[in-house]
């Protein structure tokens, strides 16, 4: 783990004594890697923009058993994940699947050919990123979590399964899954294609 | 070995796979396909450059953030905490409460100590001497009931030593008498003027002591109950020793 900067230190202890203004510098200093993993979780930038909002607020709120060794950007990036989490929970519905798989199956019509990039591809290029997010919607929210930090944010088992709050073969499985079904919807993609 | 499983492959497209894993993958063509495809099917979801907010996101973040932040309070002292005072209370009532107890009972052991105490450390010397004649006297008074008591007309040798004690023991038993009546104590004068009467009797009895005149003074005694009068009295009297150290 990383050194905590002295800057986020002194500002903890001047918030922690009743600054509340120093908690400005440590909001610039991690807000655009707080906002990035919550664009890429949530997927979009409104739910992105509300989840740096909470984490930063929660952030605020739980200053004070915040442990001096650790490092603040670690532990407001974990809270953003998780806040993000909620985020996607909150959303997440039968009803929203049900909406999500029928675009799906829309998509599907689109007629891809295969990888070799061409002009039809660069032409339905937004339908497919419009598929790509299909599936990834298709996921649960902790897998659709784990997957992205996984993937995109390239963490470790171990990172991810702390972010979550996870058992690390928990984190694992969740990864297993979300690559399985994301699999099974390409697969499905290129049958009918 | 085995053909590797999906989770394996996908722990050694991620760097995390076992090295058995990868050594399998350079021997085996099927599994190193499906490596292949596990891996073109990931390609599809590119890890997407993140959007970035514009310069001025976090001042806008901010100034969202700020008017939501309750400063913290700056912690007190602990002498300014109001817990503290409530627990320097308690502890104060505690200490009070103790020190009083034990100051009532130091006042209570003093007031209520044996009154021939209280009284032998305030008595006046001229008093203290009164108080020793008296108790010699309630002493002596003693010896010669009890002797009268078991005394019988034919022990002649005792006869004549107990009229003179008799005779010995009535001028200071009027004396002390005198000086009862005049510090107003009644039970004291009442039983010295018992004590007198039978001194008298004893001392002055016409034709000496015979068995007739023995065995009714030893009825009076017992009548008046002189000799329970007299052992009350005398345990009344302060302790000789202390009075003689008062004195001095």
């Amino acid at each position: 783990m990383e050194c905590m900067s002295q800057s986020d230190h002194a500002a903890i202890r001047a918030v922690l004594s009743g600054d509340k203004d120093a908690y400005a510098d440590l909001v610039r200093a991690h807000a655009r890697s707080v906002f990035r993993v919550a664009w890429r979780i949530t997927g979009n930038e409104a739910d992105a923009d509300d989840v740096t909002q909470e984490a930063f607020l929660r952030g605020y709120r739980k200053l004070e058993s915040f442990q001096s060794r650790a490092n603040f950007g670690t532990w407001i990036y974990r809270i953003a994940v998780r806040c993000a989490l909620d985020k996607l929970h909150s959303r997440y519905s039968e009803h929203e699947r049900q909406a999500l798989e029928a675009s799906d199956g829309e998509a599907v019509s689109v007629q891809v050919a295969d990888h070799a990039p061409g002009p039809d591809q660069l032409v339905l290029s937004g339908e497919i990123a419009a598929y790509r997010e299909g599936a990834m919607a298709s996921l649960t929210p902790l897998e659709r979590a784990a997957f992205t930090l996984r993937h995109m944010e390239g963490c470790s088992s171990d990172e991810i399964a702390a972010a979550l709050d996870l058992a690390p073969e928990a984190a694992k499985q969740a990864i297993y899954r979300a690559v399985q079904k994301l699999r099974k919807r390409l697969a499905l993609l290129r049958v009918r294609t | 070995m085995n053909h590797l499983s999906h989770e394996e492959l996908i722990d050694h497209v991620y760097g995390e796979g076992a090295l058995q894993v990868a050594e399998h993958l350079e021997t085996c063509a099927d599994c190193a396909q499906a490596g292949r495809a596990l891996q073109a099917d990931l390609n599809e979801f590119p890890s997407l450059a993140a959007l970035e907010p514009d310069t001025a996101y976090t001042e806008r973040l901010w100034s969202t953030l700020s008017p939501q932040l309750v400063p913290y309070a700056v912690k007190r002292r602990l002498w300014l905490r109001p817990a503290f005072w409530l627990s320097l209370s308690a502890a104060v009532a505690c200490a009070s409460l103790i020190v009083s107890a034990f100051y009532a009972g130091r006042v209570w052991e003093h007031r209520y100590q044996p009154r021939s105490n209280a009284s032998n450390a305030h008595l006046p010397a001229q008093q203290k001497i009164v108080v020793v004649v008296l108790s010699d006297q309630l002493d002596r008074s003693e010896r010669l009931l009890v002797q009268l008591k078991h005394a019988s007309a034919d022990d002649t040798e005792m006869l004549a030593p107990m009229r003179d004690e008799a005779q010995s023991l009535l001028a200071t038993n009027r004396k002390c008498r005198e000086e009862a009546e005049k510090a107003g104590d009644p039970d004291l004068t009442k039983a010295l003027d018992h004590l007198e009467q039978l001194l008298t009797q004893l001392a002055n009895q016409p034709g000496g002591l015979n068995a007739a005149a023995i065995s009714k003074l030893q009825d009076e005694m017992d009548a008046e109950g002189l000799l329970f009068e007299v052992r009350v009295l005398r345990s009344r009297m302060p302790d000789r020793q202390q009075l003689k150290g008062g004195a001095a």
